[in-house]
């Protein structure tokens, strides 16, 4: 699979779980799709931990670290499967993956190098010493448990964003 | 003197089931609908390959379990969890419980777990003290009703939203609605304040990774990443067979787990928790036990019977099962329901106990076709009907008609079965069976096909 | 060609005519179907309830019976075909000289329309007949025998018969052996919802390759009064030769 296909295949994916899709290239566009989606009234979470989530510009008054409070949470996340339409966090570099899970809307930036074709990639890198956390995330949370009927949005978040952007 | 064990009464349970026409009603939509999207899910995969792919990996565990598990709890040790071993369930319970006391916690999340159902374990804690929140929606609502999950991968499979909906409104004192996104939404602004208030999460876990000492939980909604990141303390119980090697052997597993189980190619959420928090982490409980229970699978997996333990729960083989789709799981009276479920309680609970369950099965054969891991599941049925009989719980009656039988049917140098059915083995039968199931024989006819064509 | 008949202890009390059927179809395509004295049952109701002595007691006849000569063996019965086939081996698993003889006969057995179609190519034949036929799958020849085809292949060559598969036609009809008398509820439960998607084809008949399922769909019929013909394939295909 060429990178180019890597990546469609990711965002195809990713929307065939319930979650919006976006390919920007460079930087510049971020900002106006994160302001677009996030509103006018909702409390932003974003760790600012790499440098890609440092350079968001973010409205500054509805900005709070504790996510228990955040409606949006924006992040980076440390890869994607394409195989799957997955999102990955982990714990490492001081991240708390579940700031992803508890604000209801949920954007994650991916940058396109990030994004592995399968699961196997994905799970032959990390041996015995894995970070404390990984987590998958593919599509919003769901539920299905009663009467089989699919309910988005239960305890993790009920929409998802992704935007892949390519440097 | 041993202790009698009452048997299940699964043919009254059954019959009672049977004239059920709103859980039979679920029952069909939810087995139907599981079995078109598993059958379209298998589709997108090489499901063969990766059927005997796991088979192999799942054998090759249980063939060196306890080397498997040492390396396992080495592993985990040396990331900062503590395991325990619990031989049967009461001590499972205890070491959980006297954890959760050393922390003084008053109130435990928790996310599904189907060993937590074999321990035991809520009621447990509910008559220590302990407030038990059960988090998963359909766990959530068993849990409102004081029922037990009839399914393991849909534990309310049974009600229907009218049900559910009733149920809300007088528990949770909340308008009356039948809509699920409505109910869900209920539930989940309920759950939340428990979530954040909790001292400590209780899990299960779907895999153990040996080389990484790491615990690995499928969910959907998101309630087992809350159980799991949010309080201090975390704890998981699990079985001791579920462990796989490495976590390269993990696709393969998620290829198949989800798929047979829901349909899914993947759940929403999937975590991989190696140990507790670390310095510099912000993610993690601070203190991490992980207690594995034994019950006996020791003595399954050096048995004639350990293809049983590759199980790794996904309840295909529930709804492939057309006893299981026609009563539903509550019927079986026992943890674990369908042909799975069968062949675990005669295993885990004992002969004495489980017997009747035995009768749970056409021998179809459907099960064994779905299985994700390839256990031979109709065999190990028929293995143990044969084990049934040998260690002499079938009815009197019945022996005695069987026996009948394989005289009749080793007799044909005197008179063909035809004419022994007529003479010998009819009017055996007019008596032993009961006259529901003999009226709804034909007669024997007049001559039979060997006297016809002599 | 010669071949021994193996009618099944349910053929021989219950259901001669469907062996009637069988002997006239097979002599149809030229074939010699002789019928050893002494038959009697496979053992499948012994060996479906766990009853390793009494299932090895009619193994060991039937082998005696059918293993005299090396002629192939025809049954009209899917279940029995595989317990011979497939159950045999297992049961004399400790005893060489048996085993290697039940693998021996099992090699040789046929399920009726396995033979009628890789052996005498009957669906080139054109049966005739009328109306809409249904089709119910039963569990041991589909998954155990693997014959999932044949049946269908035949029942789609007959000219002026429109065949209509069956929803679920794979689904168990809650027959099971002794399970229709352990279970009644459910077996009774069972069968009613394969009725039901008999009735959905529209179908005036309804049609097998086993009398243990074909007995149960049969009285679930007439507990409901139903207007559908319960009848073995043999008696079908054998009512359309041409």
């Amino acid at each position: 699979m060429t990178r180019d296909e890597t990546i469609d295949r990711f965002l195809e994916n990713v929307a065939a779980v319930a979650a919006e899709t976006a390919r920007v290239r460079g930087r510049a566009g971020v900002d106006r799709m994160i302001a677009d989606l996030i509103g006018g009234d909702s409390v932003v979470y974003c760790p600012r931990l790499t440098e890609l989530e440092r350079s968001i510009a973010l409205p500054e008054d509805r900005v709070t670290d504790d996510y228990t409070s955040a409606s949006v949470c924006v992040e980076e996340v440390f890869a994607g499967i394409a195989e799957t339409g997955s999102l990955v966090s982990t714990s490492a570099g001081g991240r708390a993956v579940q700031g992803g899970l508890v604000p209801q809307h949920h954007i994650a930036l991916i940058a396109t190098d990030r994004i592995v074709e399968t699961l196997d990639h994905f799970f032959s890198q990390w041996g015995d010493g894995p970070p404390t956390n990984i987590t998958l995330e593919t599509g919003p949370s769901r539920t299905a448990d009663i009467e089989l009927t699919l309910t988005i949005g239960v305890h993790g978040p009920g929409r998802l964003s992704v935007i892949a952007v390519e440097e | 003197m041993t202790p009698t064990v009452a048997p299940i009464d699964f043919r009254s349970n059954a019959a009672a089931a049977v004239q059920d026409s709103l859980l039979r009603a679920a029952l069909r939509n939810a087995t139907d609908t599981f079995a078109a999207k598993r059958a379209q899910a298998a589709a997108c995969v090489p499901l063969e390959e990766l059927r005997e792919a796991a088979s192999g990996i799942r054998s090759e565990v249980l063939g060196n379990l306890s080397s498997y598990l040492d390396r396992f709890i080495e592993r985990a040790s040396r990331a900062g969890a503590q395991v325990h071993r619990a031989a049967d369930s009461a001590a499972a319970r205890e070491t959980i419980f006297s954890i959760l006391k050393q922390h003084r916690v008053d109130k435990v999340v928790k996310a599904k777990s189907m060993v937590s159902e074999e321990i035991h374990l809520n009621d447990y804690l509910i008559a220590n003290g302990i407030r038990v929140v059960e988090t998963d929606l359909g766990e959530y609502i068993i849990q409102l009703a004081s029922e037990q999950p009839s399914h393991i991968i849909v534990p309310a499979i049974h009600k229907d939203r009218r049900q559910v909906g009733r149920l809300f409104a007088e528990k949770l004192s909340c308008e009356y609605s039948e809509d699920p996104a409505q109910l869900t939404k209920v539930a989940q602004q309920t759950l939340r304040r428990e979530f954040l208030s909790a001292a400590a999460g209780i899990s299960g876990a779907n895999f153990a990774v040996a080389e990484s000492g790491s615990v690995v939980l499928f969910t959907n909604e998101g309630n087992g990443r809350m159980c799991t990141t949010l309080p201090r303390l975390h704890i998981v119980v699990l079985s001791i067979e579920k462990i796989i090697p490495s976590l390269a052997d993990l696709p393969t597993f998620i290829r198949l787990l989800p798929r047979s189980a829901t349909g899914q190619a993947i759940t929403s959420y999937l975590s991989v928790i190696t140990g507790p928090r670390k310095l510099g982490d912000r993610t993690g409980a601070e203190e991490l036990h992980i207690v594995f229970v034994d019950n006996g699978r020791s003595s399954i997996v050096a048995g004639e019977y350990r293809d049983m333990l590759k199980c790794i729960r996904c309840g295909a083989c529930l709804n492939a099962c057309p006893v299981y789709r026609t009563v539903g799981g509550h019927v079986y009276g026992a943890t674990y329901p369908g042909p799975m479920g069968i062949i675990l309680s005669v295993l885990l609970e004992g002969m004495a106990k489980a017997h009747p369950l035995l009768d749970a099965t056409t021998l179809c054969g459907a099960c064994g076709e779905v299985c994700p891991v390839k256990v031979p599941l109709p065999d190990l049925l028929r293995r143990l009907r044969e084990r049934r009989v040998e260690e002499g719980f079938t009815p009197a009656i019945e022996r005695a008609g069987i026996a009948a039988f394989g005289r009749a049917a080793s007799l044909g140098g005197l008179f063909t079965l035809g004419r022994s059915m007529a003479r010998v083995l009819w009017p055996l039968m007019e008596k032993l069976i009961d006259p529901q199931t003999l009226g709804r024989l034909p007669k024997p006819a007049e001559r039979s096909f060997q006297r016809r064509v002599r | 060609m010669r071949v021994q008949l193996f009618a099944t202890c349910l053929v021989d009390t219950f259901y001669p005519q469907t062996g009637e059927a069988m002997v006239k179809l097979l002599r149809h395509f030229g074939v010699d179907a002789r019928t050893p004295r002494g038959q009697t049952c496979c053992g499948k109701p012994a060996d479906s309830g766990g009853y390793v002595r009494e299932s090895r007691e009619a193994a060991r006849h039937f082998l005696s019976v059918f293993g005299a000569n090396g002629d192939p063996i025809v049954t009209p019965s899917g279940s029995c075909a595989s317990m011979v086939k497939n159950h045999y081996p297992h049961l004399f698993k400790n005893d060489p000289g048996l085993r290697q003889k039940a693998e021996d006969v099992g090699s040789r057995i046929f399920e009726l329309t396995q033979f009628l179609v890789h052996v005498c190519k009957a669906h080139e034949t054109g049966f005739k007949g009328k109306g809409r036929i249904t089709y119910h799958a039963s569990c041991q020849l589909i998954r155990e025998l693997l014959v999932r085809e044949e049946p269908v292949m035949l029942l789609r060559s007959m000219q002026g018969v429109e065949f209509v598969p069956m929803p679920d036609a794979e689904r168990c009809c809650g027959f099971g052996g002794i399970f229709m008398g352990k279970q009644p509820e459910i077996s009774m439960a069972m069968a009613d919802e394969k009725l039901d998607s008999i009735l959905r084809t529209g179908a005036d008949t309804v049609t097998g390759c086993d009398h243990g399922c074909l007995m149960n769909i049969a009285d679930a019929v007439k507990r409901r009064g139903a207007d559908v013909r319960v009848t073995h394939i043999a008696a079908v295909l054998a009512e359309g030769l041409p």
